[in-house]
């Protein structure tokens, strides 16, 4: 078992998908993730579950990996307190999880904008680029970035959730590229498949931040650091001079448009 | 300790028993946090340069002696200002030297040490009167001291 806490997750899910259900059983949705290198212990340590609930899972993971052998369990080292799984932010990550709540809008949209995909006339065409700007400029642009260039320089950049972070980013980038060349090409299908892409990405990747992710880097910053980034977050905004009225306003059009 | 009863604030309380079973050792001399005078609210100049883009302390008189590691816990790397929401007079002064400290001062953060009892609770309301009457934003993070020294609450107020 000792082996298998430092392995990366994607790995033991190859070998022993059962993990993957187990996992969901503990709300750790490790499944869906493209990159899967972190490691097993790291997992476990991260999401804080109370001491009886740990054992209870790394015990069902145990079974699933030697389903016939009586393993020893070993300790996890706690990367935090255990607490109760209410949130509260400091606020530059607070900052970070309201904005999450357009871009949340926003995918919740995306079947709707799918089903009435219209690529051949100006009007049809317009809504996805809208969609498109929402993507790059709103959750890339003003979000992301601060993420990357600021937050993310706080942490090591070179551990494996940070690693999982940047390649999400990467991935969304992508995807979008993929969008922008299948609207020229006046392919729905195409754009269709990666805006479903992109909203099972980022439905997980939020869910990531403001349930692991943010947490504990709440947990590893200190009181000057937190106002050091509330800050630079605010300077950020200014210089990136992003107007959020814009795309408050086309995610409630496109709300009415599909309220029925 | 008695049962509490009457204002909390200031009903009488002793826990000397409780703090006689505590079988910590108190090892070594712990050297002062302390980097700047005065501390009381009256007497500090807001502006006065170790306010400047520091992380204040705003600490109700009584946390002092109450929190056992308060220098080593809280004071080290912060600049502090000191006071009684329920005996202090003119608390319209504070209020502004608190805006100062956002506007002029441009402090980075604000940290609330205040007590479990009640009357307590009107220092952080201030902090949060003056931060929302300032034109910056500061991050504001409280925490409640219980009269044994106990952390019973360390969070982040929204800014």
């Amino acid at each position: 078992m000792e082996a298998y806490l430092n392995k990366g997750i994607k790995d033991i899910i190859e070998e022993f998908p059962e993990v993957e259900d187990v996992l969901n059983d503990y709300d750790i949705g490790c499944g869906p993730c493209n990159v899967g290198i972190c490691l097993l212990k790291d997992i476990v340590a991260i999401h804080r579950l109370p001491e009886d609930r740990e054992q209870q899972l790394m015990a069902r993971i145990a079974k699933a990996i030697r389903p016939d052998q009586d393993i020893k369990i070993p300790k996890i080292e706690k990367k935090a307190a255990a607490q109760p799984r209410e949130f509260k932010y400091s606020p530059p990550m607070k900052k970070l999880v309201d904005e999450h709540v357009l871009i949340k809008r926003w995918i919740a949209l995306i079947p709707e904008v799918i089903k009435n995909l219209d690529v051949e006339s100006e009007k049809g065409r317009q809504l996805i680029l809208d969609g498109i700007d929402m993507i790059r400029s709103y959750a890339d642009k003003f979000h992301h970035a601060k993420e990357e260039d600021i937050l993310f320089k706080y942490f090591d950049e070179n551990s494996d959730i940070l690693k999982v972070m940047h390649e999400d980013h990467t991935h969304a980038r992508s995807l979008v590229k993929e969008m922008l060349d299948a609207l020229e090409k006046r392919d729905p299908k195409t754009i269709a498949e990666n805006l479903m892409a992109y909203r099972e990405l980022l439905t997980e990747h939020i869910r990531k931040e403001d349930e692991i992710l943010y947490p504990w880097m709440d947990n590893q910053l200190s009181t000057h650091q937190v106002g050091e980034l509330f800050s630079k977050f605010d300077e950020a905004d200014q210089q990136i001079s992003v107007s959020t009225d814009k795309y408050e306003n086309f995610i409630d059009r496109l709300e009415k448009k599909f309220e029925n | 300790m008695e049962k509490f009863e009457g204002c909390p604030g200031s009903r009488m309380m002793n826990f000397k028993s409780s703090n006689e079973n505590n079988s910590e050792p108190m090892v070594g001399k712990i050297k002062s946090q302390l980097t700047q005078w005065p501390i009381q609210m009256h007497l500090i100049n807001p502006t006065a340069p170790y306010y400047q883009g520091a992380d204040v302390l705003l600490t109700a008189d009584c946390v002092a002696y109450a929190l056992g590691d308060f220098h080593r816990e809280y004071l080290t790397d912060k600049s502090i200002a000191i006071a009684c929401p329920k005996l202090d007079q003119g608390q319209d002064i504070y209020l502004e030297k608190i805006k100062s400290w956002i506007d002029e001062a441009k402090i980075n953060t604000l940290t609330v040490l205040i007590m479990q009892v009640p009357c307590c609770g009107g220092l952080l309301n201030l902090a949060q009167q003056a931060a929302e009457g300032a034109t910056r934003k500061v991050p504001i993070k409280y925490v409640v001291v219980g009269v044994q020294g106990e952390i019973l609450q360390e969070e982040w107020a929204a800014a």
